[in-house]
């Protein structure tokens, strides 16, 4: 039995981080507290960096934990935090409960017939071979440096922004 | 440029000068005696011209002179022709609108002299020239209309010319609705006889119905439409209702247009068509009826009339009705001779009346006139001379012409009779009856007039009385010139009962007599303090009112038409199809608009999860679609 | 099914529900992280199909996705905090100024 465990450890392993991840989503939606929400989250970005880090993309799993968790939701978790006292009562669903449920099954009814379905034939069982950093590297600095460079640029502009945002607010307090 | 081309043209070009540089339009450019020296040297050169080209046509043994200006339009093989004819009859009638015409635009240079509107006066006579050119040389019928209308258009802007007083106006627009009214008659006419001979070139008509080449063309039925058209224009019964309101208009207008002129239009029109009518029997028994019956009919109202002007605006009514009488017997010559006549002492009596007008500084009621024989001599003894010619008196020129008239009533083999001769006797005597009155209470009898007008009477300047003279003379010799025998071989006199021949000589003796008959009642009963006229008119209330009243045809109209048609045009035409169905579909149109926007509008929640629901439901269909037609 | 349908499935299962949860949730914050949500769907069917085609441009653009959704949260929070501090709710519902 515990051949058999080990043996498609990855498979169970994966299935059970999916099973996580789809978790997380749908408490989300569920759960009343902000911050419980938050942690929903959480629990569902770590669980895809599970996912990415069986795939082999170790650094894609890293990224994830250090950038999405680490930075953002941190920094959700702070304003969450800041602007809680104000509506301890408020109403969980807004008025398009069931429109949006119909939307969503229809979204859910196309997205499976249309692409779920139509996905190319299996190419053999968990096949493990990983991206490898060496690859990555290679084509993030040689085809798409452009692209490199742009993120930087995209930084720089959010750190500008954000420096922009704080001296409006600190003008709207009259300060 | 042919010579008949450049008669046509030259008053169009005093028109355009004086109208533009005369008027405020260009700032009053030129004065008073530029406008004056350009709009009566204009027509006097058309005159000029008119007598040579006269003199070509005699020199060319009267053979027909046409001149093709341009052509008009081009159907097919055929088209329309800008084209212009002279033969003896238009030569008659262009020698008397270039004539009279001149002489009237020189005395209005002296009338209109304190008018403030000189420069325009000038420019709409010139151009009322223009258009009666058109209509008396052009030879399609085409022509003529344009020149039918144009008339119509300068007459309507003259009358109304004082506009300020809005009765002016409304008389110029009752003027010119009347005439379109018989305008109908003549369009349809015109389109009978086109779609019967494929032209509307007069000469061309007249030659085919005496080349029997008419077939099944209905003569009468035409006759009768432009006869209805001739009518408007002529105002016979029952379109005559315009011509005493036309009077609103300066003198020299009612000279011109509504005596000499204009109203001859119609006369000519019918004359013109000899040929047709010769061939159309029962449309000119119609016009003969008509014509007596109106001449009968506007006589009786000039009996009691106490406005000098509207007095000789039913006498022109009343000797219209004698032309048509005589075209509607057969006697064309003789119509066209009357109105030569007509032209010459009409003409006088209104530029006296003119006269006496401006001498009496805008009166025109008779009942305040009187005495002024001594005080404006050569005014008096003209329009004595003039009337004397219009009543027949001999040997001055109305006598002949309205005696051939009652011959030919009476003795014609084509429709005379007794008693279209004894109507238009007794029009004659009432004739000569009205017009010694009216001498007798504007001249002759003891003053009436207001103390301050009368020490202001005098004698009009020499550019009116020369005209007058000018006219009066041609009245009195006028008779002399044998327009019918000149116009004989075109248009023949009709053949005479031979049983009849006889009278003859009698007939002209009662002629002469009802002439004196007339002078002698008027002086009886009006001479003196006209004391006899009032009692009469005491004892004669009704009647008296009735012809005051101009037998209430004008209210008769209001009622059966002017009336109904206000109703229409306020409750149907206004109320339903105007406000309701037109705007109405105009508001529905924009309702719908609103409507739409409204429902629209809605979709702008401003809720953001609202436009992110309507992204999910894109996407879903988006995905949907794509993945269908991949 | 094999991995790749799997783990396809849950991406598009995470895109859904994060779409949903938008339209759903009153709270502005809530509606910010599931906005994450679906950005992490789309970087699991990167993920997923960059391993699955042995292409390295998948793997590119997942982390370009990170950049993208460090910087856009970095500028989300602060605009929604000084958008109630005017407001003094987290209710969308309230925020209808567009409206007409």
């Amino acid at each position: 039995m515990i051949d058999a465990l080990l043996a498609n450890l990855d498979t169970l392993l994966l299935l059970a981080l999916a099973i996580g991840a789809l978790s997380g989503a749908a408490l989300m939606i569920v759960l009343r507290q902000p911050m419980r929400v938050a942690l929903a989250l959480i629990a569902t970005m770590v669980c895809l960096s599970g996912i990415f880090g069986l795939m082999g993309m170790h650094f894609a799993a890293a990224f994830q934990v250090l950038i999405y968790v680490g930075a953002v939701m941190v920094f959700m978790v702070f304003a969450i935090m800041l602007l809680e006292e104000r509506d301890a009562g408020a109403a969980r669903y807004s008025k398009l409960l069931l429109p949006g449920i119909v939307g969503l099954l229809l979204l859910l009814a196309t997205l499976v017939g249309g692409v779920w379905r139509a996905l190319p034939s299996p190419r053999g069982e968990l096949s493990d071979a990983p991206l490898g950093m060496v690859k990555f590297s290679t084509a993030f600095l040689a085809e798409y440096w452009l692209h490199f460079e742009l993120t930087s640029v995209l930084l720089v502009a959010a750190v500008v922004a954000a420096i922009a945002v704080i001296r409006i607010g600190r003008r709207g307090r009259g300060g | 440029m042919g010579t008949l081309t450049l008669i046509v043209l030259l008053p169009l070009l005093g028109f355009l000068l004086n109208g533009v540089w005369g008027t405020a339009l260009g700032g009053r450019a030129m004065g008073q005696r530029a406008v004056a020296i350009v709009g009566c040297v204009l027509p006097l050169l058309s005159f000029a011209l008119a007598l040579q080209a006269c003199m070509q046509l005699a020199r060319g043994g009267w053979a027909p002179i046409v001149e093709t200006a341009y052509r008009w339009a081009q159907l097919g093989d055929s088209g329309f022709d800008v084209a212009f004819y002279l033969d003896r009859l238009s030569a008659v009638m262009l020698l008397v609108v270039t004539g009279v015409g001149s002489a009237i635009h020189v005395y209005s240079i002296g009338y209109m002299a304190q008018d403030k509107g000189f420069g325009r006066f000038f420019a709409y006579l010139n151009l009322f020239l223009f258009f009666m050119l058109l209509l008396v040389l052009g030879r399609s019928m085409l022509v003529l209309f344009v020149g039918w209308e144009g008339v119509g258009l300068a007459s309507y802007l003259l009358i109304g010319f004082w506009f300020d007083d809005v009765a002016n106006a409304r008389a110029g627009k009752k003027a010119f609705v009347t005439n379109r009214v018989g305008d109908a008659g003549f369009l349809l006419g015109m389109f009978l006889l086109y779609q019967g001979l494929g032209t509307l070139e007069m000469d061309r008509i007249n030659a085919a119905f005496a080349a029997g080449q008419a077939g099944m063309l209905p003569a009468s039925l035409a006759g009768v439409l432009l006869f209805i058209g001739a009518s408007g224009k002529s105002a016979q019964i029952p379109l005559h209702v315009w011509l005493p309101d036309a009077m609103a208009g300066p003198t020299p207008v009612s000279a011109l247009i509504h005596a000499a002129t204009m109203v001859t239009a119609g006369v000519y029109l019918v004359a013109r068509l000899s040929g047709l009518y010769l061939h159309a029997p029962e449309a000119s028994a119609l016009i003969a009826a008509v014509g007596v019956a109106t001449a009968f009919f506007a006589a009786t109202i000039a009996l009691v009339q106490t406005d000098i002007k509207k007095v000789l605006a039913y006498s022109t009514v009343s000797q219209l009705g004698f032309m048509f009488l005589a075209l509607g017997v057969g006697a064309y010559g003789v119509a066209i001779f009357h109105l030569v006549t007509h032209a010459f002492f009409k003409a006088c009596l209104f530029l006296g009346a003119g006269s006496v007008i401006h001498a009496l500084h805008g009166e025109q009621d008779l009942r305040k006139m009187g005495g002024l024989a001594r005080r404006i001599p050569v005014t008096f003894v003209t329009f004595a001379i003039a009337t004397a010619a219009i009543a027949g008196i001999p040997p001055l020129a109305g006598f002949f012409s309205k005696d051939e008239i009652l011959w030919f009533a009476f003795a014609s083999a084509r429709g005379g009779s007794p008693w279209l001769w004894a109507v238009a006797a007794a029009t004659a005597l009432m004739t000569a009856f009205y017009m010694f009155r009216l001498l007798w209470l504007a001249f002759l009898t003891p003053s009436r007039m207001a103390r301050d007008v009368e020490a202001r009477v005098h004698e009009s300047p020499p550019s009116m009385t020369g005209v007058l003279v000018l006219l009066a003379a041609l009245s009195a010799v006028g008779g002399f010139i044998a327009v019918p025998h000149f116009l004989e071989p075109q248009l023949a006199l009709p053949p005479l009962h031979e049983s009849l021949l006889a009278a003859e000589q009698p007939l002209l003796w009662i002629s002469v007599a009802l002439a004196l008959a007339g002078l002698a009642l008027a002086a009886a009963l009006y001479a003196g303090r006209g004391e006899r006229a009032r009692r009469l008119a005491a004892a004669l209330t009704t009647p008296h009112r009735w012809l005051l009243g101009k037998y209430y045809v004008d209210e008769l109209y209001e009622r059966v038409l002017g009336a109904p048609l206000v109703w229409l045009s306020d409750r149907v035409l206004l109320r339903v199809s105007d406000r309701l169905l037109i705007d109405g579909a105009l508001h529905g149109a924009t309702a719908i608009g609103r409507l739409g926007a409204a429902l629209l509008g809605r979709l702008q929640t401003g809720s953001l999860q609202v436009y992110a629901w309507f992204v999910l439901i894109g996407i879903a269909g988006a995905l949907w679609w794509g993945v269908r037609h991949v | 099914m094999d991995r790749t349908q799997l783990l396809i499935g849950v991406a598009l299962a995470l895109f859904a529900i994060g779409l949903f949860g938008v339209v759903v949730r009153r709270n502005v914050l809530v509606m910010l992280m599931c906005l994450e949500l679906m950005l992490n769907g789309v970087n699991l069917s990167l993920v997923t199909f960059a391993q699955h085609t042995g292409n390295a441009a998948g793997a590119v653009l997942v982390f370009l996705v990170f950049v993208v959704a460090a910087a856009e949260i970095a500028l989300a929070i602060p605009i929604v905090v000084l958008l109630v501090r005017d407001r003094r709710t987290l209710d969308v519902g309230s925020y209808d100024e567009l409206r007409g």
